[in-house]
């Protein structure tokens, strides 16, 4: 069984980001799990979960996250710090926003299966190649030359072009890739849909989608109601799911 | 009431517009309004991300051409960290 930290990223009230973290033990098993918090620091510290570890960035905190650029570069850089601080190495590490639902006992086996068997460094709902196209993320920044600059300098790729775009929400690493992504600072302020995948990318590995798990993913709306039926459906994760209760109070695991 | 509008005139697009076919594969890429304005083309409302691409034509027209939009297939590009193993190792040695 390969060793794999669940990231979960919450901003929530200390209480729930209690619950929602015994919830995500109580269906993967304990000591797998670490609670990134981007709320207020004195809420951080009321948290009584371990471990968990305090994201202290403005651009996370974003209310137009498209617009804002909002950016999970100090996510990946505390994780990685974390990841160097402990004896225990996770050789993959998942990255969950706090209203995505696990369904599934053996999700983390379930993604490194998907990881392995696509040959993949990293694998993501909703992976999009969107160089060259109508996608309003990859025409925004397409008008700044720097965004090219960026990644013509850091590739390794003979085409220096290729823009990536995943789901926010719900990715895998492998462990050395998160470490890599987790050195570089934004030029300016690029939206993490793009710029995660991007340079992962452009340092080299090899990013695959989740395939036919991406209908269990959508960006808007709340999803709470659909938690029995998709897991019918074979769904390993539900997102998003608003209704913390919900979560909680559904059988788990089955 | 920014919003409220805009809806009412994306489902408008939507519900007058054409509907486009990727041209390599078929597939429906859902409903747009197009609309040529001072030298560009304007498109509206339309939910897919697209390329755009003039057409290969099997008759040599000059008096028309046609522009056609498909979208990339899943990315699947191979692992090439040892390339970056090797750049930097250049680097190091220059």
């Amino acid at each position: 069984m390969q060793n794999v930290i669940n990231v979960v990223l919450s901003h929530r009230v200390p209480n729930e980001v209690q619950r929602l973290a015994a919830y995500w033990e109580s269906l993967l098993g304990g000591g797998n799990v670490l609670i990134a918090y981007g709320g207020p620091g004195e809420s951080f510290n009321k948290i009584e979960f371990n471990p968990k570890i305090f994201i202290d960035d403005t651009r996370l905190r974003t209310l137009d996250h498209q617009r804002e650029a909002q950016s999970y570069t100090a996510v990946f850089q505390e994780v990685s710090r974390w990841l160097r601080s402990q004896s225990r190495q996770g050789d993959y590490v998942t990255l969950f926003e706090f209203d995505h639902a696990p369904l599934a006992r053996d999700l983390n086996a379930r993604q490194v299966e998907r990881m392995r068997a696509e040959h993949a460094d990293v694998v993501a709902y909703h992976l999009a190649r969107v160089d060259g196209t109508s996608h309003p993320h990859y025409l925004y920044y397409a008008a700044n030359p720097e965004f090219a600059r960026f990644f013509g300098n850091v590739s390794v790729r003979i085409d220096r072009q290729v823009v990536l775009s995943m789901f926010g929400t719900g990715s895998c690493w492998k462990r050395e890739v998160v470490d890599a992504v987790a050195k570089f600072n934004e030029p300016f302020p690029v939206y993490f849909e793009i710029y995660l995948p991007t340079l992962a990318h452009h340092l080299g590995f090899r990013l695959r989608d989740y395939g036919e798990q991406n209908r269990f993913i959508s960006n808007l709306g709340d999803r709470s109601a659909e938690l029995e039926s998709v897991r019918k459906r074979g769904a390993w994760t539900l997102h998003p799911v608003k209704n913390l209760t919900t979560i909680l109070s559904s059988t788990s695991g089955r | 009431m920014r919003k409220f509008l805009r809806s009412i005139g994306l489902f408008s697009a939507r519900l007058i517009g054409t509907r486009l076919t990727d041209f390599q594969t078929g597939c429906d890429l859902g409903k747009t309004l197009i609309i040529p304005w001072r030298g560009k083309v304007h498109v509206i409302g339309l939910k897919t991300a697209v390329r755009v691409v003039f057409l290969p034509q099997k008759r040599l027209t000059y008096w028309k051409q046609e522009i056609g939009f498909t979208t990339h297939p899943p990315p699947d590009f191979p692992n090439e960290t040892s390339k970056m193993s090797a750049d930097h190792g250049e680097k190091e040695r220059d």
